[in-house]
């Protein structure tokens, strides 16, 4: 496995991000979206029963309780749904005075079924101006390690998102 | 079946409250057996009598090693709404009374202690849910959690934020009377304003405190309640269920409605019904407030106001004591003690019984509501 990226290692990577050892931890149901993200892609749960798109991985489709399942590719655009500005000092252990960090609930574009959403962070917002509910975001992964990587966002860019 | 009017409350004990690690050396397991043994004094039962335990919130009290501690000589009745901290009072009330009313117990303690020196609200969310798909991106703190639900409900309904503030400024004041409260000293809204944010849109002082000490009710029959010290207080309903696709950060699989909301508004419509009133019959009220803005939600779910409007109700002053509902009458988490909802509901039997140091004259009807959580929540309704 190799060596984490460490706080100073995300910073010069210009990506605002949590500090401390939070790296996903992958198991059986879940591996396969952390491996798509070490190679640039956001996947989600496909049912092949109802065809409903699913997050967080569920063994059993919450629409149609088929357990047949695939990943399926998303275009890795959405929409910000909520958000906060967390101090890092508010985490046990890890206080670095001054330093805040997002995290953000996204609702992904190119679903079916039900609106998808998940939590995430926007890796070039450093203050409140920079993020807000509705605000167009695009996906932008960090690898992390073999076969397990970040599916993050960054600001859409006028002009440039699709 | 109905539960309706199934059972009583017949006795209210706390231990000492205090700040964070206060009450350390007094164990959880210490504290559990005061508060249960104040609640039994309170009700003039012998301790012995207590035949049920009832608790939630993975306490770590457990009935085994409680039984022992309080010389209970035999016991028969042992129930835990696991996980939800803001949410599994409810169930563990409804347990209570399952159990009474079936005859497997006769007298049912419900019970929740609490020491946070180890398990930190600022700390990581206990490993049942920590989980990869919200850990990875720090989303690591209940408060987190509150905090992104708040953002949604003010922008979402146009809310003056200044209520979040109001809410606690007006938590604080009814604390200034309560001498059990942890916080007691008062607060103004610059004082509210000048604390440090913490997750934004919460500042520090509208997050719920960290606080040692434990709380206890006893449950029983109407029958078995005329026997006893004091006035039984009526059950009069209770429900509890989970959102629908309720998932494990309370976030993102909720519906927009639930997203800037605590998410019992379906558990509402039965308790309501199931106890024949509406929400303007309710006197005042109990709400978990894990943080400011769950007062806000709770008014909306509940029916009290409409959707968006709980902002200008708190800020008119509507639950203050002079107010169409007062609310969280002793302080609740916010200034009296994090007791995960069981100072609330006790809160609520004192109202009933005219023994509140803030009481509102002639309350006649309580409503206790959960707050958002991963367990099924709701609420309970007492009535003298």
């Amino acid at each position: 496995m190799e060596a984490r990226i460490e706080v100073e290692a995300k910073r010069s990577s210009g990506f605002n991000l949590p500090s401390g050892d939070r790296d996903p931890v992958p198991n059986a149901l879940d591996e396969g979206m952390w491996a798509a993200a070490a190679e640039g892609r956001l996947v989600v749960q496909r049912c092949h029963s109802c065809r409903a798109h699913r997050f967080p991985p569920t063994r059993t489709c919450y629409r149609c309780r088929s357990t047949d399942w695939s990943w399926d590719p998303l275009p890795g655009t959405g929409v910000i749904a909520t958000y906060t500005w967390v101090r890092d000092g508010a985490r046990t252990g890890t206080a670095v005075p001054g330093d805040h960090y997002n995290v953000i609930v996204v609702d992904l574009d190119g679903t079916e079924g039900e609106p998808v959403r998940m939590v995430s962070n926007v890796v070039d917002a450093w203050g409140p101006e920079d993020i807000a509910i509705g605000m167009g975001v695009e996906l932008v992964t960090l690898r992390l390690a073999d076969g397990i990587g970040l599916p993050l966002f960054r600001r859409s860019i006028a002009g440039e998102s699709s | 079946m109905t539960l309706r009017d199934a059972a009583c409350i017949v006795g209210t004990g706390e231990s000492a409250y205090g700040k964070r690690g206060s009450l350390a050396e007094r164990g959880e397991l210490g504290l559990a057996c005061e508060a249960i043994e104040a609640a039994c004094a309170d009700a003039g039962l012998d301790v012995g009598a207590i035949d049920g335990f009832s608790s939630y919130c993975d306490d770590r009290c457990v009935p085994t090693s409680l039984a022992p501690q309080l010389g209970i000589p035999s016991w028969r009745y042992a129930a835990m709404a696991w996980g939800g901290g803001g949410s599994s009072l409810p169930t563990a009330v409804l347990h209570a009374v399952m159990a009474v009313v079936t005859g497997a117990a006769n007298y049912v303690t419900v019970l929740r202690s609490n020491i946070q020196g180890s398990i930190r609200l600022g700390g990581r969310m206990a490993e049942n849910f920590r989980v990869s798909y919200t850990d990875a991106f720090g989303l690591d703190i209940p408060l987190a959690v509150y905090a992104m639900k708040a953002r949604r409900y003010l922008d979402t309904y146009g809310v003056d934020p200044s209520a979040l503030g109001a809410v606690a400024v007006t938590q604080r004041a009814y604390a200034g009377a309560n001498r059990r409260a942890v916080y007691q000293q008062p607060m103004t809204m610059d004082d509210h304003d000048a604390s440090r944010m913490v997750v934004s849109p919460l500042r520090l002082y509208d997050c719920c405190m960290e606080s040692d000490g434990a709380s206890a009710v006893i449950v029983t029959t109407p029958e078995r309640a005329r026997d006893l010290a004091k006035t039984p207080v009526v059950i009069g309903a209770m429900a509890a269920r989970t959102n629908y696709r309720l998932n494990s950060s309370m976030v993102y699989t909720m519906s927009d409605q639930d997203l800037a909301a605590s998410g019992q508004s379906a558990a509402a419509g039965e308790v309501f019904s199931t106890a024949g009133c509406r929400p303007e019959d309710v006197d005042v009220a109990g709400f978990y407030d894990g943080c400011s803005a769950s007062v806000l939600w709770a008014l909306e779910d509940w029916g009290f106001v409409e959707r968006g409007s709980a902002g200008d109700f708190v800020l008119g002053g509507g639950t203050r004591l002079d107010g169409a509902l007062p609310v969280n009458t002793a302080g609740g988490h916010l200034s009296e003690a994090y007791q995960q909802g069981l100072g609330q509901l006790i809160e609520g039997v004192r109202q009933l019984r005219g023994e509140s140091v803030n009481q509102v004259a002639g309350a006649e009807i309580f409503l206790y509501s959960s707050g958002p959580g991963l367990a099924p929540g709701g609420g309970v309704l007492l009535h003298t």
